[in-house]
């Protein structure tokens, strides 16, 4: 089983107040730590685990600058046998554009798989279009927010779809296909640092990727970056925690929850 | 394993005093004597025991033969860590450390919120003449409970006309108990870091707020030529030598209990019951476990950020119980992790923990 | 003709209600709306739609990206393209909506949430919300797009004239992809959607070990306790416990949430609920917008305050 994994490198945002600049013309990352989107960790280590158990090798594609290739050598820490770098000299944000060019590097280098892996999005744009729309161009058959994989045959797949309010669907999909992981599909293990160290010693393939645009082109504009709209908000209980706690006790009594 | 190691784990001799000193063996699964018996074997170790190590070093210390065994802990983590078999939430910390570069992932650019309700401006180290650098230490900069330490601390040595300076966000976590979680490349990296910019600064002393942090700064990061001193010695010289005067009593009984890495592991344990027996109207009491055999609070080696089953009684809960029996108004340590673990169960009994610079700011 | 396409999410016979979104959105965008569905006798307001194509499939062969892609064809043919094709964000929209794009190179913007309609531009969320895209489309159309649940369902509009009822016979299903079966998820006695009171932990509960002293305040409260997505994922607590749109979707009388700083697919799992009261240390957590009552302060610490305060 040969498994192709996307992995991609973003900015870690959870607690930093991100800035807009040039009147809506960017949002400046400059200052943030980066790290391995989320769902593309399962992802990886989905795929990894897989050819561990039935055979093949795994591998890692990241489309980015240089520095992307940190999730890459992150890869092959966990298992993959080979990193690839398609390298672009600015992010796209249309995933349209994004999946043709994809599309036309998994086709014009002949990368052989079985199965694509992606992650069902990315943390930063969470557009989790790119794997949908490449399934499309190449025409293979497609299937996301998957957060099981029961079997795994030489033809096709039995997987677990996650739907919403705790159920789920169990579907057969036929090899070779394209594949969208949810997070929870298990539990990523730890790479050491010096795991990556070693990863490095791994030769990664590094393509260019403007030698994939034929017939790439935008067809969604960003126009421009705006804060979220500022919603009414809570009423801010402040002071003392004794009298943060008072009052917060009630509001429950209050609303008939605690007597 | 290391050469180094199997040839010290070789010289043992089986005794037992590792295991009568360790705060763990006992009264969990963890036997300290048996996993260096395990090693000298190459024997299988069940996964889950190393982590109950506090890295509290008493048993490194007592050894009669040298074996260190709570190094013996470290490399048998590190293989853990290398086969990425690790409990998550110790996963999650390395993580978090190697973004954030503090183990809980907390926003990097924040790293020096707690100057903010200051009301005298704090420079960076590199705008100080005498590059004297106050490091903070991850948990100080970011827990709440703990961001009130290097406020009172940077308060206390401005009163004593001490000038100091910060790295502020470019300062990394030291790295102290990320080795003893056995992520040797992640220690090696975070101490590049700091190394890099304490020589770019041209630091010539640090004032360590944590005793964790001034272990890994004075014992771990090679010979940088650099004074390394824990806050309590720099303030006990301040108040010994009448530069900071003592203006008003504490009229309470304080048990002082010794953080292992200031005490036994570093063998500060005067400056601290200095300064408190320099305080009028303190009555000192002591731990029947004091000193050299204070009972580890179980906050180190990791235990921070990964708890074990609260089936066992904590130690923490054990030190407040004496605390009371002793009949003190308040526990006084000097480091944050003693603070969090020991007031956990000291709020739940009504017993008071305070940082000794929390006393200090009542007296100045 | 200007119509907009919407494509009906429906779950074991069940007519999803965040289909409203998608007809407020097409609403709001002015479109003649074409609801396409899976035939069946499911209960929806009809008169939300202009024309309703009912295909003769089940569900199951409907929610299927290869099989949409037919469907749409069909629907197609005759009426000539549409102005935009409609999903929900959800985990069939999610899906469907990016291979029918792909299927016919269609532009596509997902999890919208706010349009400006003249200027033509959609609003959608980056970083988990903290930041916005005003995206244009600049490809032909129509436009893919997939609507945030609960931004636009006060839009839908009802007709002034029934819908129009048309059939599509039959439907090439494809063998590649197939509809097996649904999975429920094991059941438990507790039940958070019938609770009234929920105590919600999120990430900032940091370590499995505090899962206890909540479990503990919770049972002080007499309230029930669940948890957002991260708590999940690390199974400090069970899956059934989930609030989210991966989990379940509750509106009890009060939501405590502790250390959850609202990702959206936690937000519209609670946001619904008649009282929302949120504890998180940082000021800029999102959840502070849905809320109506919030606490700045480290969730541990009002835990230990709360316990003291109840015990006495």
């Amino acid at each position: 089983m040969n498994i192709v994994t996307f992995t991609k490198r973003v900015p870690v945002t959870q607690e930093e107040e991100l800035r807009i600049t040039g009147d809506g013309a960017a949002v400046d990352l400059s200052k943030l730590p980066f790290k391995v989107n989320d769902w593309d960790n399962y992802a990886v280590e989905e795929a990894v685990r897989i050819v561990e158990k039935v055979g093949g090798s795994v591998t890692a594609v990241a489309m980015g600058d240089a520095e992307s290739d940190e999730v890459l050598r992150r890869a092959i820490a966990m298992g993959a046998k080979d990193g690839f770098l398609v390298r672009i000299a600015r992010a796209i944000q249309d995933p349209f554009a994004r999946a043709a060019l994809i599309s036309n590097f998994i086709k014009n280098e002949n990368v052989p798989f079985d199965v694509i892996f992606t992650g069902v999005q990315s943390e930063d744009d969470q557009f989790g279009s790119v794997g949908g729309i490449l399934a499309a161009l190449l025409k293979l058959p497609y299937s996301s927010m998957v957060i099981g994989i029961d079997k795994v045959e030489s033809d096709h797949m039995v997987i677990r779809r996650e739907l919403e309010g705790g159920l789920q669907e169990r579907v057969r999909i036929s090899l070779p296909c394209i594949l969208s992981i949810q997070s929870g599909i298990n539990e990523p293990r730890y790479v050491s640092i010096m795991g990556i160290r070693k990863a490095s010693k791994v030769e990664r393939k590094v393509f260019q990727g403007n030698a994939y645009e034929a017939g790439v082109g935008a067809m969604i504009d960003t126009v421009k970056w705006v804060y979220p709209p500022r919603k009414k908000g809570a009423m801010m209980l402040s002071g003392e925690l004794d009298e943060v706690c008072k009052n917060l006790v009630g509001i429950l009594k209050e609303k008939g929850v605690y007597q | 394993m290391l050469e180094q190691t199997v040839s010290r784990v070789l010289t043992c001799i089986q005794c037992g005093k590792c295991t009568g000193s360790c705060p763990e063996s006992g009264k969990t699964p963890f036997n300290i004597r048996m996993l260096v018996r395990k090693q000298q074997f190459q024997s299988a170790i069940d996964e889950a025991i190393p982590w109950y190590c506090t890295s509290c070093g008493a048993c490194t210390l007592r050894c009669p033969r040298d074996v260190k065994p709570s190094e013996v802990i470290i490399d048998i983590r590190s293989l853990l860590v290398e086969d990425g078999q690790i409990p998550l939430a110790v996963q999650k910390a390395l993580e978090n450390t190697f973004t954030q570069k503090n183990p809980w992932g907390r926003s990097r650019a924040k790293r020096a919120a707690w100057t903010e309700n200051l009301d005298f401006e704090i420079r960076h180290v590199s705008e100080t003449a005498e590059k004297r650098l106050l490091f903070v230490c991850c948990i100080q900069a970011y827990d709440p409970r703990c961001m009130v330490i290097p406020a009172n601390v940077a308060r206390i040595l401005n009163q004593g006309g001490v000038e100091f300076g910060i790295l502020g966000e470019e300062e990394a976590c030291c790295g102290n108990e990320i080795r003893r979680i056995g992520e040797a490349g992640l220690v090696e990296e975070l101490q590049e870091e700091n190394k890099g910019n304490l020589q770019e600064y041209g630091v010539k002393e640090i004032i360590a707020l944590s005793p964790h942090c001034m272990n890994a700064l004075k014992k771990e990061y090679g010979d940088m030529g650099i004074k390394v001193s824990h806050y309590t010695e720099v303030v006990w010289d301040l108040i010994n030598s009448g530069a900071l005067a003592i203006s008003k009593p504490f009229e309470k009984k304080v048990i002082y209990h010794d953080p292992c890495f200031l005490g036994k592991q570093n063998g500060i344990f005067d400056a601290p019951r200095n300064i408190l027996g320099a305080i009028p109207g303190v009555t000192p009491l002591e731990f029947s476990r004091a000193r050299e055999t204070s009972l580890c609070c179980e906050g180190g080696g990791g235990r921070m950020f990964f708890e074990v089953e609260t089936i066992y009684q904590r130690n923490a809960e054990v030190r407040v119980l004496e605390a009371i029996a002793k009949g003190a108004d308040l526990i006084a340590t000097a480091c944050p992790f003693c603070v969090m673990t020991l007031e956990d169960p000291a709020t739940e009994k009504g017993q008071v923990v305070r940082e000794l610079s929390e006393i200090l700011m009542e007296v100045l | 003709m200007s119509y907009a396409l919407v494509v009906a999410e429906v779950r074991r016979g069940v007519f999803e209600e965040r289909n409203l979104d998608s007809f407020g959105l097409s609403s709001l965008l002015g479109k003649e709306i074409v609801l396409v569905v899976p035939d069946g006798p499911y209960s929806f307001n009809e008169r939300l739609a202009d024309t309703i194509v009912k295909v003769k499939a089940g569900e199951e062969v409907f929610l299927n990206p290869l099989n949409l892609v037919d469907i749409i064809e069909q629907v197609m043919n005759g009426r000539g393209k549409p102005d935009c094709i409609v999903f929900t964000h959800s985990s069939s929209g999610m899906e469907s909506a990016p291979y029918v794009a792909g299927t016919f190179g269609l532009p596509v913007v997902t999890d919208v949430s706010a349009i400006n309609k003249d200027e033509g531009v959609f609003y959608k969320s980056y970083y988990s919300d903290k930041i916005f895209g005003e995206f244009k489309c600049t490809g032909q159309g129509p436009w893919v797009l997939t609507v945030r649940s609960g931004s636009f369902k006060d839009a839908a509009a009802e007709k002034a004239d029934a819908a129009k009822v048309e059939y599509i016979e039959g439907v090439a299903a494809s063998d590649k992809r197939v509809f097996l079966e649904y999975v429920e998820e094991e059941k438990t006695e507790i039940d958070i959607t019938k609770a009234e009171f929920l105590l919600s932990v999120g990430r900032g509960v940091g370590n499995k070990d505090e899962i206890p002293t909540y479990e503990e305040l919770a049972g002080m409260l007499k309230a029930t306790l669940s948890g957002s997505r991260p708590v999940i994922d690390k199974m400090w607590l069970p899956k059934p416990r989930q609030v989210g749109t991966s989990g379940k979707t509750v509106k009890p009388k009060v939501y405590l949430a502790m250390g959850i700083s609202g990702a959206f697919q936690h937000i519209a799992g609670m946001k619904d609920s008649d009282c929302i009261i949120a504890i998180n240390k940082d000021a800029g957590a999102p959840i502070f917008q849905y809320a109506h009552f919030g606490v700045i302060a480290d969730m541990h610490k009002v835990r230990d305050k709360l316990k003291d305060m109840l015990k006495s």
